[in-house]
């Protein structure tokens, strides 16, 4: 379990290192029904100009969110998450999601929100993905700074 | 006026029109081979006491699967498929014919968890489209606002998603 209180902004998420497979981008053009040629038909992807066929743009945004969600940890819920689409991956690449606390604050209703930058980069340094994930934390003892004082 | 320029125009006209459609029931096993797929292990996605344990009712499914679904009903036949492979209904049913697609991101809202047997009800209207002029010349940006609810409206989830349009190689 990760705490609001335990996290600030500059605090490092733990990386998340990815090898998508042939297999795994089948599946999940399996699963959400997508049947653009792009993900499965290498020939097709080929014609287009690509040297493989390519991960899929949502594929891209879990691995980014999972990382985010891993290091939360259990307890956390997710507010909020983007991701763009910055440069291409094929099976076989080595992706590794990183994340940074970018800003701490507590809700007016006492909930603790914690928002990360993230990115994703290929085994040569090229930015992926970036993303930004909005999150609420548990708090330790959310009565005991409450501004009536209380202890 | 460029045939993008004129795709522009007519998906410009649909900015604001709401189209509401009822996606029928979710199962728990649509779900979680969506997050075997994406190399899910947390066991809030699989199992409904550790999901319990973490404060649900029961098994959820990850954030992103609401969104990342492209097709909810059987489908289109595959003679029906655009000629990359993609269904028209992938991008709201847009007029983008002979035009690449690719998925560009998302934003989402989270606003509650999705369970087994939730009835999915999906309004889609086109947000945005702009015509920008690239390295490898002129391309659409269109995003698309995606609000699902469940039956009795409670919000489940808001999804932006972009959408890169390009003519094909050569025209």
């Amino acid at each position: 379990m990760r705490f609001f209180e335990d996290v600030s902004p500059g605090t490092k998420l733990e990386p998340l290192t990815v090898r998508p497979t042939p297999t795994q981008l089948f599946r999940f053009s399996a699963a959400t029904w997508n049947a653009h040629r792009i993900h499965y038909d290498v020939r097709y992807a080929e014609h287009e100009g690509y040297p493989d066929v390519l991960v899929q743009s949502h594929l891209h945004g879990c691995f980014l969110l999972r990382a985010a969600l891993d290091w939360a940890g259990p307890g956390a819920r997710l507010r909020r998450f983007g991701w763009r689409n910055r440069g291409i991956a094929v099976p076989g690449d080595t992706l590794t999601c990183t994340g940074v606390v970018t800003d701490c604050r507590v809700d007016g209703s006492g909930a603790g929100i914690v928002e990360c930058a993230l990115e994703e980069h290929n085994a040569d340094g090229v930015l992926c993905a970036p993303g930004t994930a909005v999150l609420e934390l548990p708090r330790r003892s959310p009565e005991s700074d409450g501004e009536d004082g209380r202890r | 006026m460029s045939a993008l320029d004129d795709v522009c125009e007519r998906v410009r006209e649909r900015v604001g029109t709401v189209s509401r459609e009822s996606l029928g029931r979710i199962s728990a096993t649509e779900f979680q081979r969506f997050a075997v797929a994406a190399g899910e292990t947390d066991p809030v996605y699989f199992d409904d006491d550790a999901a319990r344990a973490a404060g649900y009712p029961g098994a959820i499914a990850p954030p992103l699967f609401l969104s990342s679904v492209l097709g909810w009903g059987a489908g289109d036949s595959d003679a029906d498929l655009r000629p990359d492979g993609a269904a028209t209904g992938d991008a709201a049913g847009l007029p983008l014919g002979g035009l690449r697609l690719m998925g560009a991101g998302q934003d989402i809202e989270v606003h509650a968890p999705v369970h087994d047997g939730v009835r999915l009800v999906r309004e889609t209207s086109v947000e945005d489209v702009t015509l920008k002029e690239g390295r490898s010349g002129p391309f659409l940006i269109v995003t698309i606002l995606r609000e699902f609810r469940d039956e009795s409206g409670t919000p489940l989830l808001t999804s932006r998603e972009n959408f890169i349009a390009r003519p094909e190689a050569g025209t």
